[in-house]
Protein backbone atom coordinates (compact mmCIF):
# COMPACT_ATOMS: atom_id res chain seq x y z
CA UNK A 1 0.00 0.00 0.00
CA UNK A 2 2.91 2.34 1.09
CA UNK A 3 4.39 1.45 -2.37
CA UNK A 4 1.29 2.56 -4.18
CA UNK A 5 1.32 6.06 -2.27
CA UNK A 6 5.23 6.56 -2.76
CA UNK A 7 4.90 5.84 -6.47
CA UNK A 8 1.81 8.30 -6.78
CA UNK A 9 3.07 10.89 -4.79
CA UNK A 10 6.44 10.96 -7.13
CA UNK A 11 4.36 11.54 -10.04
CA UNK A 12 1.90 13.97 -8.96
CA UNK A 13 4.87 16.08 -7.08
CA UNK A 14 6.37 15.83 -10.21
CA UNK A 15 3.94 17.53 -12.70
CA UNK A 16 3.60 20.52 -10.42
CA UNK A 17 7.45 21.20 -10.26
CA UNK A 18 7.06 21.01 -14.57
CA UNK A 19 5.49 24.39 -14.85
CA UNK A 20 6.04 23.89 -18.77
CA UNK A 21 4.20 20.71 -19.17
CA UNK A 22 1.27 22.15 -16.30
CA UNK A 23 0.58 24.85 -19.08
CA UNK A 24 1.43 23.52 -22.31
CA UNK A 25 -0.74 20.79 -21.96
CA UNK A 26 -3.46 23.07 -22.15
CA UNK A 27 -2.89 24.37 -25.88
CA UNK A 28 -4.44 21.57 -27.69
CA UNK A 29 -7.71 21.34 -25.79
CA UNK A 30 -7.98 25.11 -25.90
CA UNK A 31 -7.31 24.99 -29.55
CA UNK A 32 -9.69 22.73 -30.08
CA UNK A 33 -12.49 24.49 -28.31
CA UNK A 34 -11.34 27.66 -29.73
CA UNK A 35 -12.31 25.65 -32.97
CA UNK A 36 -14.78 23.44 -32.40
CA UNK A 37 -16.35 25.83 -29.92
CA UNK A 38 -16.34 28.85 -31.40
CA UNK A 39 -15.46 29.41 -35.13
CA UNK A 40 -16.90 26.00 -35.93
CA UNK A 41 -19.91 26.02 -33.25
CA UNK A 42 -22.40 27.70 -35.69
CA UNK A 43 -21.77 24.84 -38.70
CA UNK A 44 -22.10 22.17 -36.40
CA UNK A 45 -25.44 23.16 -35.20
CA UNK A 46 -26.70 23.59 -38.37
CA UNK A 47 -25.35 20.43 -39.33
CA UNK A 48 -26.58 18.41 -36.02
CA UNK A 49 -29.79 20.39 -34.81
CA UNK A 50 -30.60 21.34 -38.50
CA UNK A 51 -33.08 18.44 -38.94
CA UNK A 52 -35.20 20.26 -36.58
CA UNK A 53 -38.38 22.80 -36.70
CA UNK A 54 -38.59 25.88 -35.41
CA UNK A 55 -36.97 27.00 -32.33
CA UNK A 56 -34.06 25.15 -31.39
CA UNK A 57 -32.72 25.63 -28.00
CA UNK A 58 -29.55 23.24 -29.33
CA UNK A 59 -26.45 24.60 -28.24
CA UNK A 60 -23.04 22.80 -29.54
CA UNK A 61 -20.93 24.32 -27.08
CA UNK A 62 -23.26 22.46 -24.36
CA UNK A 63 -22.36 19.62 -26.46
CA UNK A 64 -19.00 20.08 -26.91
CA UNK A 65 -17.64 21.04 -23.59
CA UNK A 66 -17.82 18.09 -21.51
CA UNK A 67 -16.34 16.24 -24.54
CA UNK A 68 -13.22 18.28 -24.62
CA UNK A 69 -13.01 17.93 -20.94
CA UNK A 70 -12.76 14.10 -22.02
CA UNK A 71 -10.27 15.02 -24.69
CA UNK A 72 -7.82 16.52 -22.47
CA UNK A 73 -8.56 14.00 -19.63
CA UNK A 74 -7.12 11.47 -22.68
CA UNK A 75 -4.50 12.95 -23.72
CA UNK A 76 -3.05 13.75 -20.56
CA UNK A 77 -3.84 10.45 -19.13
CA UNK A 78 -1.91 9.01 -21.89
CA UNK A 79 1.00 10.94 -22.30
CA UNK A 80 1.55 11.07 -18.29
CA UNK A 81 2.36 7.17 -18.74
CA UNK A 82 4.77 8.06 -20.95
CA UNK A 83 6.66 8.81 -17.20
CA UNK A 84 7.48 5.05 -17.35
CA UNK A 85 9.34 5.11 -20.66
CA UNK A 86 11.65 8.23 -18.76
CA UNK A 87 11.82 6.16 -15.35
CA UNK A 88 13.23 3.39 -17.97
CA UNK A 89 15.60 5.47 -19.90
CA UNK A 90 16.67 7.51 -16.51
CA UNK A 91 16.98 4.09 -14.63
CA UNK A 92 14.48 4.90 -11.61
CA UNK A 93 12.61 2.06 -12.89
CA UNK A 94 15.22 -0.65 -11.65
CA UNK A 95 15.53 0.81 -8.37
CA UNK A 96 11.09 0.59 -8.05
CA UNK A 97 11.57 -3.09 -9.92
CA UNK A 98 14.11 -4.62 -7.17
CA UNK A 99 12.36 -3.30 -4.55
CA UNK A 100 9.70 -5.34 -2.73
CA UNK A 101 6.54 -3.22 -3.73
CA UNK A 102 4.57 -5.87 -5.56
CA UNK A 103 4.21 -5.60 -9.07
CA UNK A 104 0.36 -5.02 -9.24
CA UNK A 105 1.10 -2.13 -6.64
CA UNK A 106 3.68 -0.58 -9.19
CA UNK A 107 0.99 -0.81 -11.83
CA UNK A 108 -1.55 0.83 -9.66
CA UNK A 109 0.76 3.37 -8.24
CA UNK A 110 1.65 4.53 -11.79
CA UNK A 111 -1.74 4.47 -13.10
CA UNK A 112 -3.10 6.23 -10.36
CA UNK A 113 -0.49 8.60 -10.62
CA UNK A 114 -1.30 9.68 -14.21
CA UNK A 115 -5.15 10.00 -13.29
CA UNK A 116 -4.23 12.25 -11.20
CA UNK A 117 -2.43 14.77 -13.23
CA UNK A 118 -5.18 14.03 -16.13
CA UNK A 119 -8.28 14.72 -13.38
CA UNK A 120 -6.68 18.05 -12.11
CA UNK A 121 -6.16 19.10 -15.60
CA UNK A 122 -9.61 18.56 -16.45
CA UNK A 123 -10.87 20.54 -13.71
CA UNK A 124 -8.45 23.44 -14.81
CA UNK A 125 -10.92 23.55 -17.79
CA UNK A 126 -13.71 24.33 -15.87
CA UNK A 127 -12.15 27.47 -15.46
CA UNK A 128 -13.04 28.11 -18.99
CA UNK A 129 -16.85 27.91 -18.45
CA UNK A 130 -17.19 31.63 -18.34
CA UNK A 131 -15.58 32.77 -21.35
CA UNK A 132 -17.66 29.77 -23.34
CA UNK A 133 -21.01 31.46 -22.43
CA UNK A 134 -22.38 28.72 -21.21
CA UNK A 135 -23.23 28.02 -17.37
CA UNK A 136 -23.39 25.02 -15.38
CA UNK A 137 -24.55 24.51 -11.96
CA UNK A 138 -22.20 23.58 -9.21
CA UNK A 139 -23.42 20.61 -8.02
CA UNK A 140 -23.69 18.76 -11.60
CA UNK A 141 -20.35 20.45 -11.77
CA UNK A 142 -19.06 18.49 -8.32
CA UNK A 143 -21.20 15.39 -9.45
CA UNK A 144 -19.29 15.15 -12.43
CA UNK A 145 -15.80 15.09 -10.65
CA UNK A 146 -15.97 11.30 -9.66
CA UNK A 147 -16.82 10.16 -13.33
CA UNK A 148 -14.04 12.19 -14.52
CA UNK A 149 -11.55 10.79 -12.22
CA UNK A 150 -13.05 7.06 -13.33
CA UNK A 151 -12.61 8.09 -16.70
CA UNK A 152 -8.74 9.03 -16.46
CA UNK A 153 -7.78 5.85 -14.79
CA UNK A 154 -9.51 3.56 -17.69
CA UNK A 155 -7.62 5.92 -20.08
CA UNK A 156 -4.04 5.75 -18.05
CA UNK A 157 -4.60 2.25 -18.24
CA UNK A 158 -4.59 2.02 -21.66
CA UNK A 159 -1.33 4.66 -21.64
CA UNK A 160 0.35 2.25 -19.05
CA UNK A 161 -0.05 -1.16 -21.09
CA UNK A 162 1.16 0.40 -23.88
CA UNK A 163 4.16 2.21 -21.82
CA UNK A 164 5.04 -1.08 -19.55
CA UNK A 165 5.56 -2.61 -23.08
CA UNK A 166 8.13 -0.36 -24.78
CA UNK A 167 11.48 0.71 -24.14
CA UNK A 168 11.74 4.50 -26.69
CA UNK A 169 9.72 7.37 -25.86
CA UNK A 170 9.75 7.59 -30.08
CA UNK A 171 7.81 4.17 -30.37
CA UNK A 172 5.13 4.97 -27.42
CA UNK A 173 4.71 8.48 -28.86
CA UNK A 174 3.94 6.85 -32.24
CA UNK A 175 1.76 4.42 -30.93
CA UNK A 176 0.26 6.94 -28.97
CA UNK A 177 -0.49 9.69 -31.55
CA UNK A 178 -2.41 6.57 -33.48
CA UNK A 179 -4.70 5.64 -30.64
CA UNK A 180 -6.04 9.30 -29.40
CA UNK A 181 -7.21 10.38 -32.50
CA UNK A 182 -9.88 7.68 -33.51
CA UNK A 183 -10.10 7.60 -30.09
CA UNK A 184 -11.42 11.41 -29.88
CA UNK A 185 -13.54 10.96 -32.97
CA UNK A 186 -15.13 7.87 -32.78
CA UNK A 187 -16.14 8.53 -28.74
CA UNK A 188 -18.98 11.21 -29.59
CA UNK A 189 -16.94 13.92 -27.95
CA UNK A 190 -16.93 15.97 -30.84
CA UNK A 191 -19.84 15.04 -32.56
CA UNK A 192 -22.47 12.43 -32.35
CA UNK A 193 -21.85 9.09 -33.29
CA UNK A 194 -25.40 8.21 -33.20
CA UNK A 195 -25.01 7.24 -37.01
CA UNK A 196 -22.07 5.04 -37.57
CA UNK A 197 -21.20 2.08 -39.80
CA UNK A 198 -21.47 -0.99 -38.22
CA UNK A 199 -17.84 -1.77 -38.03
CA UNK A 200 -16.97 1.76 -36.63
CA UNK A 201 -19.66 1.25 -34.31
CA UNK A 202 -18.14 -1.71 -32.93
CA UNK A 203 -15.05 0.75 -32.10
CA UNK A 204 -17.33 3.43 -30.59
CA UNK A 205 -18.70 1.01 -27.74
CA UNK A 206 -15.24 -0.58 -26.68
CA UNK A 207 -13.60 3.24 -26.51
CA UNK A 208 -14.01 3.73 -22.84
CA UNK A 209 -13.55 7.40 -23.83
CA UNK A 210 -17.45 6.92 -25.41
CA UNK A 211 -18.82 5.34 -21.68
CA UNK A 212 -16.80 8.58 -20.10
CA UNK A 213 -18.01 11.23 -22.30
CA UNK A 214 -21.79 9.75 -22.35
CA UNK A 215 -22.08 10.07 -18.62
CA UNK A 216 -20.38 13.39 -18.21
CA UNK A 217 -22.77 14.98 -20.58
CA UNK A 218 -25.66 13.27 -18.61
CA UNK A 219 -24.36 14.91 -15.70
CA UNK A 220 -23.03 17.77 -16.81
CA UNK A 221 -26.52 18.48 -18.98
CA UNK A 222 -29.89 18.49 -17.86
CA UNK A 223 -31.13 15.73 -20.32
CA UNK A 224 -34.74 16.18 -18.82
CA UNK A 225 -35.34 19.77 -19.84
CA UNK A 226 -34.57 18.58 -23.33
CA UNK A 227 -36.63 18.07 -25.99
CA UNK A 228 -36.70 14.21 -27.77
CA UNK A 229 -35.55 16.06 -30.80
CA UNK A 230 -32.45 18.03 -29.31
CA UNK A 231 -31.62 14.62 -27.37
CA UNK A 232 -31.11 12.18 -30.28
CA UNK A 233 -29.17 15.49 -31.83
CA UNK A 234 -26.81 15.37 -29.02
CA UNK A 235 -26.25 11.51 -29.47
CA UNK A 236 -27.76 10.93 -25.56
CA UNK A 237 -29.43 7.68 -26.03
CA UNK A 238 -26.34 5.81 -26.34
CA UNK A 239 -27.92 2.11 -26.72
CA UNK A 240 -25.89 -1.71 -27.09
CA UNK A 241 -28.44 -3.93 -29.03
CA UNK A 242 -30.84 -1.87 -29.15
CA UNK A 243 -31.21 -1.06 -25.25
CA UNK A 244 -30.32 2.27 -23.82
CA UNK A 245 -27.32 1.70 -21.48
CA UNK A 246 -27.56 3.04 -18.05
CA UNK A 247 -25.11 5.06 -15.99
CA UNK A 248 -24.69 2.29 -13.53
CA UNK A 249 -23.21 0.07 -16.57
CA UNK A 250 -21.26 2.69 -17.92
CA UNK A 251 -19.14 3.07 -14.67
CA UNK A 252 -19.04 -0.71 -14.68
CA UNK A 253 -17.54 -0.77 -17.80
CA UNK A 254 -14.57 1.62 -17.15
CA UNK A 255 -13.77 -0.19 -13.98
CA UNK A 256 -13.71 -3.38 -15.85
CA UNK A 257 -11.40 -1.96 -18.45
CA UNK A 258 -9.54 -0.44 -15.96
CA UNK A 259 -8.35 -3.60 -14.07
CA UNK A 260 -8.20 -5.60 -17.20
CA UNK A 261 -5.90 -3.60 -18.32
CA UNK A 262 -4.05 -2.90 -14.85
CA UNK A 263 -3.34 -6.85 -14.75
CA UNK A 264 -1.94 -6.97 -18.10
CA UNK A 265 0.39 -4.11 -17.50
CA UNK A 266 1.25 -6.31 -13.89
CA UNK A 267 2.04 -9.26 -16.12
CA UNK A 268 4.35 -7.05 -18.16
CA UNK A 269 6.22 -6.03 -15.20
CA UNK A 270 6.75 -9.05 -13.91
CA UNK A 271 8.16 -9.89 -17.38
CA UNK A 272 9.80 -7.44 -17.67
CA UNK A 273 14.09 -6.92 -16.43
CA UNK A 274 14.39 -3.20 -16.96
CA UNK B 1 31.28 -18.16 9.44
CA UNK B 2 27.77 -18.63 8.09
CA UNK B 3 26.94 -18.48 4.21
CA UNK B 4 24.63 -15.25 3.59
CA UNK B 5 24.50 -16.23 -0.02
CA UNK B 6 24.61 -19.77 -1.33
CA UNK B 7 24.65 -20.14 -5.22
CA UNK B 8 24.22 -23.90 -6.12
CA UNK B 9 24.23 -25.15 -10.06
CA UNK B 10 23.31 -22.05 -11.26
CA UNK B 11 22.14 -22.02 -15.19
CA UNK B 12 20.95 -19.47 -17.63
CA UNK B 13 20.10 -20.55 -21.55
CA UNK B 14 18.98 -17.65 -23.61
CA UNK B 15 18.04 -18.87 -27.59
CA UNK B 16 21.69 -20.20 -28.86
CA UNK B 17 23.74 -19.27 -25.83
CA UNK B 18 24.82 -20.83 -22.28
CA UNK B 19 25.23 -17.85 -20.76
CA UNK B 20 25.85 -19.27 -17.19
CA UNK B 21 27.15 -22.81 -16.61
CA UNK B 22 26.20 -25.04 -13.71
CA UNK B 23 27.71 -22.01 -11.48
CA UNK B 24 28.47 -23.23 -8.01
CA UNK B 25 29.47 -20.37 -4.68
CA UNK B 26 29.14 -19.14 -1.22
CA UNK B 27 29.31 -15.87 0.32
CA UNK B 28 30.14 -15.62 3.65
CA UNK B 29 28.44 -13.17 6.32
CA UNK B 30 30.09 -9.91 6.70
CA UNK B 31 32.98 -10.69 3.87
CA UNK B 32 33.47 -8.46 0.93
CA UNK B 33 33.34 -10.84 -2.21
CA UNK B 34 34.65 -9.90 -5.29
CA UNK B 35 33.16 -11.02 -9.03
CA UNK B 36 35.22 -10.55 -11.69
CA UNK B 37 35.33 -11.65 -15.08
CA UNK B 38 35.88 -9.81 -18.31
CA UNK B 39 33.15 -8.75 -20.43
CA UNK B 40 30.43 -10.94 -21.86
CA UNK B 41 31.84 -13.58 -18.96
CA UNK B 42 28.30 -13.87 -17.85
CA UNK B 43 28.97 -11.83 -14.82
CA UNK B 44 25.90 -9.62 -14.98
CA UNK B 45 23.85 -12.43 -16.10
CA UNK B 46 25.29 -13.86 -12.82
CA UNK B 47 24.00 -10.73 -10.79
CA UNK B 48 20.71 -10.55 -12.29
CA UNK B 49 19.36 -13.66 -11.39
CA UNK B 50 21.27 -13.23 -7.45
CA UNK B 51 19.47 -9.85 -7.24
CA UNK B 52 16.21 -11.20 -8.77
CA UNK B 53 16.11 -9.68 -11.59
CA UNK B 54 16.47 -12.63 -13.80
CA UNK B 55 14.98 -16.15 -13.67
CA UNK B 56 17.30 -18.55 -13.94
CA UNK B 57 16.66 -21.64 -16.12
CA UNK B 58 17.89 -23.97 -12.68
CA UNK B 59 19.69 -24.42 -10.01
CA UNK B 60 19.09 -22.34 -7.06
CA UNK B 61 19.89 -19.13 -5.05
CA UNK B 62 19.14 -18.55 -1.39
CA UNK B 63 20.28 -15.43 0.00
CA UNK B 64 19.84 -15.23 4.15
CA UNK B 65 17.75 -17.80 4.08
CA UNK B 66 14.97 -17.06 1.18
CA UNK B 67 14.99 -18.74 -1.70
CA UNK B 68 15.13 -16.19 -4.93
CA UNK B 69 12.32 -17.51 -7.20
CA UNK B 70 10.00 -18.72 -4.17
CA UNK B 71 10.64 -15.88 -2.03
CA UNK B 72 11.43 -12.82 -4.03
CA UNK B 73 10.22 -9.78 -2.12
CA UNK B 74 11.87 -11.44 0.98
CA UNK B 75 14.84 -11.50 -1.03
CA UNK B 76 14.69 -8.22 -2.32
CA UNK B 77 14.26 -6.52 1.42
CA UNK B 78 17.31 -8.31 2.52
CA UNK B 79 19.74 -6.57 -0.53
CA UNK B 80 20.83 -3.36 -1.55
CA UNK B 81 22.07 -2.81 -4.81
CA UNK B 82 24.70 0.40 -6.36
CA UNK B 83 23.27 0.21 -10.13
CA UNK B 84 26.77 1.05 -12.13
CA UNK B 85 23.87 3.77 -14.32
CA UNK B 86 22.81 6.24 -11.98
CA UNK B 87 19.06 5.56 -10.82
CA UNK B 88 18.54 8.17 -9.02
CA UNK B 89 15.19 10.32 -9.41
CA UNK B 90 17.18 13.60 -10.62
CA UNK B 91 14.38 15.83 -10.27
CA UNK B 92 13.53 15.35 -6.54
CA UNK B 93 15.86 16.49 -3.55
CA UNK B 94 18.55 13.79 -2.06
CA UNK B 95 15.68 13.45 0.78
CA UNK B 96 12.40 12.87 -1.09
CA UNK B 97 14.68 9.94 -2.54
CA UNK B 98 15.63 8.15 0.00
CA UNK B 99 12.14 9.03 1.57
CA UNK B 100 10.83 7.16 -1.19
CA UNK B 101 13.11 4.11 -0.93
CA UNK B 102 11.94 3.91 2.54
CA UNK B 103 8.40 3.43 1.64
CA UNK B 104 9.22 1.18 -0.90
CA UNK B 105 10.86 -0.92 1.77
CA UNK B 106 8.47 -0.61 4.58
CA UNK B 107 10.93 1.15 6.86
CA UNK B 108 8.81 1.95 9.65
CA UNK B 109 7.12 5.54 9.66
CA UNK B 110 8.73 6.28 13.12
CA UNK B 111 12.07 5.61 12.20
CA UNK B 112 12.58 6.96 8.83
CA UNK B 113 13.93 10.38 9.33
CA UNK B 114 16.54 9.36 11.76
CA UNK B 115 17.33 6.39 9.37
CA UNK B 116 17.78 8.99 6.21
CA UNK B 117 19.86 11.70 8.59
CA UNK B 118 22.25 8.48 9.84
CA UNK B 119 22.84 7.44 6.24
CA UNK B 120 23.42 11.01 4.74
CA UNK B 121 26.04 11.01 7.64
CA UNK B 122 27.78 7.91 6.52
CA UNK B 123 28.02 9.44 3.04
CA UNK B 124 28.93 12.73 4.24
CA UNK B 125 25.71 14.90 2.83
CA UNK B 126 23.83 15.88 5.35
CA UNK B 127 24.03 19.32 3.88
CA UNK B 128 22.76 18.38 0.92
CA UNK B 129 19.57 16.73 1.87
CA UNK B 130 17.21 19.27 -0.04
CA UNK B 131 19.10 19.82 -2.72
CA UNK B 132 17.65 18.74 -6.05
CA UNK B 133 19.95 16.00 -7.22
CA UNK B 134 20.44 17.08 -10.59
CA UNK B 135 22.73 20.08 -9.25
CA UNK B 136 24.73 17.08 -7.47
CA UNK B 137 27.61 15.95 -9.10
CA UNK B 138 29.01 12.70 -10.22
CA UNK B 139 30.99 11.84 -7.05
CA UNK B 140 28.02 12.94 -4.58
CA UNK B 141 25.14 10.78 -7.05
CA UNK B 142 27.21 8.01 -6.24
CA UNK B 143 27.45 8.72 -2.26
CA UNK B 144 23.78 9.27 -2.19
CA UNK B 145 22.85 5.74 -3.76
CA UNK B 146 25.40 4.12 -1.40
CA UNK B 147 23.11 5.98 1.24
CA UNK B 148 20.19 4.82 -0.28
CA UNK B 149 20.96 1.02 -0.68
CA UNK B 150 22.11 1.11 3.58
CA UNK B 151 18.42 3.00 4.04
CA UNK B 152 16.82 -0.61 4.68
CA UNK B 153 19.55 -2.22 6.47
CA UNK B 154 20.28 -4.53 4.19
CA UNK B 155 21.99 -7.77 4.86
CA UNK B 156 24.12 -7.97 1.31
CA UNK B 157 25.20 -4.54 -0.52
CA UNK B 158 25.80 -5.30 -3.90
CA UNK B 159 28.13 -3.03 -6.25
CA UNK B 160 28.34 -2.77 -9.96
CA UNK B 161 30.78 -0.85 -10.46
CA UNK B 162 30.71 1.50 -7.77
CA UNK B 163 33.52 3.93 -8.92
CA UNK B 164 32.90 3.29 -13.25
CA UNK B 165 33.45 7.01 -14.22
CA UNK B 166 34.63 8.88 -11.65
CA UNK B 167 37.89 10.68 -10.99
CA UNK B 168 40.44 8.73 -8.84
CA UNK B 169 40.27 11.49 -5.83
CA UNK B 170 36.48 10.54 -5.74
CA UNK B 171 37.12 7.17 -6.29
CA UNK B 172 39.73 6.80 -3.59
CA UNK B 173 36.66 8.47 -1.40
CA UNK B 174 34.01 6.24 -2.59
CA UNK B 175 36.46 3.73 -1.53
CA UNK B 176 36.78 4.96 2.17
CA UNK B 177 33.03 5.22 2.34
CA UNK B 178 32.58 1.31 1.52
CA UNK B 179 35.53 0.56 4.22
CA UNK B 180 33.60 2.78 6.84
CA UNK B 181 30.83 0.51 6.52
CA UNK B 182 32.45 -2.30 6.45
CA UNK B 183 34.00 -1.96 9.28
CA UNK B 184 30.92 -0.34 10.83
CA UNK B 185 27.66 -2.11 10.16
CA UNK B 186 29.91 -5.17 8.82
CA UNK B 187 27.41 -5.85 5.85
CA UNK B 188 28.18 -8.27 3.58
CA UNK B 189 29.45 -6.85 0.39
CA UNK B 190 29.51 -8.17 -3.05
CA UNK B 191 31.70 -6.31 -5.50
CA UNK B 192 32.49 -6.15 -9.27
CA UNK B 193 34.80 -3.90 -10.90
CA UNK B 194 36.62 -3.42 -13.90
CA UNK B 195 39.62 -1.16 -11.88
CA UNK B 196 41.44 -4.59 -10.41
CA UNK B 197 43.80 -2.52 -7.70
CA UNK B 198 40.03 -2.06 -6.27
CA UNK B 199 39.20 -4.88 -6.08
CA UNK B 200 42.29 -6.05 -3.38
CA UNK B 201 39.94 -5.16 -0.84
CA UNK B 202 37.75 -8.04 -1.40
CA UNK B 203 38.05 -11.02 1.00
CA UNK B 204 37.67 -13.54 -1.71
CA UNK B 205 37.64 -12.97 -5.22
CA UNK B 206 35.83 -15.30 -7.62
CA UNK B 207 36.66 -15.14 -11.16
CA UNK B 208 34.09 -16.10 -14.24
CA UNK B 209 35.12 -16.68 -17.72
CA UNK B 210 32.73 -18.44 -20.37
CA UNK B 211 29.88 -18.73 -18.03
CA UNK B 212 31.82 -20.72 -15.13
CA UNK B 213 33.30 -19.74 -12.23
CA UNK B 214 37.68 -20.82 -12.69
CA UNK B 215 38.65 -19.39 -8.93
CA UNK B 216 37.49 -18.66 -5.67
CA UNK B 217 40.48 -17.52 -3.94
CA UNK B 218 41.96 -14.50 -1.73
CA UNK B 219 43.73 -11.83 -3.64
CA UNK B 220 46.77 -13.19 -2.06
CA UNK B 221 46.30 -16.70 -2.35
CA UNK B 222 44.94 -16.01 -6.14
CA UNK B 223 48.81 -14.18 -6.67
CA UNK B 224 50.95 -16.59 -4.83
CA UNK B 225 49.07 -19.27 -6.97
CA UNK B 226 51.08 -17.80 -9.61
CA UNK B 227 53.90 -18.85 -8.03
CA UNK B 228 56.76 -16.47 -6.99
CA UNK B 229 57.69 -13.75 -8.72
CA UNK B 230 57.44 -12.33 -12.58
CA UNK B 231 60.43 -10.82 -13.99
CA UNK B 232 60.57 -8.42 -17.13
CA UNK B 233 62.80 -7.69 -19.50
CA UNK B 234 63.10 -6.08 -22.94
CA UNK B 235 66.75 -7.15 -24.60
CA UNK B 236 68.62 -5.71 -27.76
CA UNK B 237 66.85 -8.66 -29.54
CA UNK B 238 63.98 -11.09 -28.17
CA UNK B 239 63.76 -13.28 -30.22
CA UNK B 240 67.16 -14.38 -30.00
CA UNK B 241 67.01 -13.77 -25.96
CA UNK B 242 63.88 -15.93 -26.02
CA UNK B 243 65.57 -18.93 -27.81
CA UNK B 244 68.09 -18.76 -25.40
CA UNK B 245 65.78 -18.94 -22.42
CA UNK B 246 64.21 -22.00 -23.92
CA UNK B 247 67.18 -23.95 -24.69
CA UNK B 248 68.69 -23.18 -20.88
CA UNK B 249 66.53 -22.32 -18.19
CA UNK B 250 63.86 -25.06 -17.69
CA UNK B 251 62.11 -23.73 -14.52
CA UNK B 252 60.96 -20.73 -15.88
CA UNK B 253 56.81 -20.28 -17.24
CA UNK B 254 57.85 -17.38 -20.36
CA UNK B 255 55.52 -15.24 -22.11
CA UNK B 256 55.99 -12.01 -24.49
CA UNK B 257 53.75 -9.42 -24.87
CA UNK B 258 54.78 -6.54 -26.55
CA UNK B 259 58.35 -6.31 -26.68
CA UNK B 260 58.82 -7.44 -22.87
CA UNK B 261 59.63 -10.90 -22.26
CA UNK B 262 57.94 -12.24 -19.03
CA UNK B 263 59.04 -14.75 -17.10
CA UNK B 264 57.19 -16.36 -13.71
CA UNK B 265 59.83 -17.79 -11.21
CA UNK B 266 59.29 -19.43 -7.64
CA UNK B 267 62.07 -17.55 -6.48
CA UNK B 268 63.83 -14.72 -8.28
CA UNK B 269 66.87 -13.85 -5.63
CA UNK B 270 68.49 -17.07 -6.82
CA UNK B 271 67.11 -17.39 -10.56
CA UNK B 272 68.09 -13.69 -11.13
CA UNK B 273 72.06 -13.89 -10.61
CA UNK B 274 72.54 -17.19 -12.67
CA UNK B 275 69.88 -16.33 -15.36
CA UNK B 276 71.98 -12.54 -16.23
CA UNK B 277 74.70 -14.73 -16.90
CA UNK B 278 73.78 -17.60 -18.82
CA UNK B 279 71.85 -14.81 -21.01
CA UNK B 280 74.11 -13.64 -24.05
CA UNK B 281 71.82 -10.98 -25.47
CA UNK B 282 72.45 -7.62 -23.75
CA UNK B 283 69.60 -6.77 -21.26
CA UNK B 284 68.25 -3.25 -21.94
CA UNK B 285 65.87 -3.15 -19.43
CA UNK B 286 65.04 -5.50 -16.61
CA UNK B 287 62.38 -5.14 -13.97
CA UNK B 288 61.89 -7.76 -10.95
CA UNK B 289 57.81 -7.39 -9.09
CA UNK B 290 55.59 -9.69 -6.99
CA UNK B 291 52.60 -10.53 -9.07
CA UNK B 292 49.12 -8.53 -9.24
CA UNK B 293 45.70 -9.06 -9.99
CA UNK B 294 46.37 -8.07 -13.17
CA UNK B 295 48.19 -10.80 -13.58
CA UNK B 296 46.29 -13.14 -12.25
CA UNK B 297 43.30 -12.30 -14.10
CA UNK B 298 45.79 -12.54 -17.51
CA UNK B 299 46.66 -15.83 -16.12
CA UNK B 300 42.96 -17.45 -15.16
CA UNK B 301 41.28 -15.59 -18.65
CA UNK B 302 43.86 -15.28 -20.94
CA UNK B 303 42.76 -11.41 -21.61
CA UNK B 304 43.44 -8.14 -19.65
CA UNK B 305 40.66 -6.72 -18.16
CA UNK B 306 39.22 -3.97 -20.23
CA UNK B 307 38.24 -0.72 -19.54
CA UNK B 308 34.76 -0.27 -20.76
CA UNK B 309 32.88 2.32 -18.72
CA UNK B 310 29.56 0.89 -20.33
Amino acid sequence: MEGIIGIWQRDVKKFFRDRARLFGSFTMPILFLLIFGGGMSGTMENLIGGGMEGETDFQYVQFVFPGIVAMTLLMTSVFSSLSIIEDKDFGYMKEILVSPVSRVNIAIGKMLGASTVAFLQGIMMFLLIPFLGISYDITSLLQVLPFMFLLACALSSVGLLIASFLKSTQGFQLIVQLLVMPMVFLSGALFPVSNMPSWMDIIVKINPVTYGVDVMKKVMIDVESLTPAVREAMGLNLSIFGRSITVFEEVLFMLGFTTILVLLATLSFRRSNA
Amino acid sequence: MNNIIEVSQLNKHYKDTHAVKDVNFEVKQGEIFGFLGPNGAGKSTTINMICTMLAPSSGSIDINGFNVTKQKNKVRESIGIIFQENTLDEKLTAGENLMLHCKFYKVPKEKREARIQEVLEIVDLVDNKSKKVETFSGGMKRRLEIARGLLHYPKVLFLDEPTVGLDPQTRAHIWEYILRLKRKEGITMFLTTHYLDEAEISDRIAIMDHGEIITINSPAQLKQSLGGDIIELSTKDNDQALQEINENISEADVTIQDDTIQMKVANSDDFISDFIKQLDVPITRLNIRKPTLNDVFLAFTGRTIQHEEN
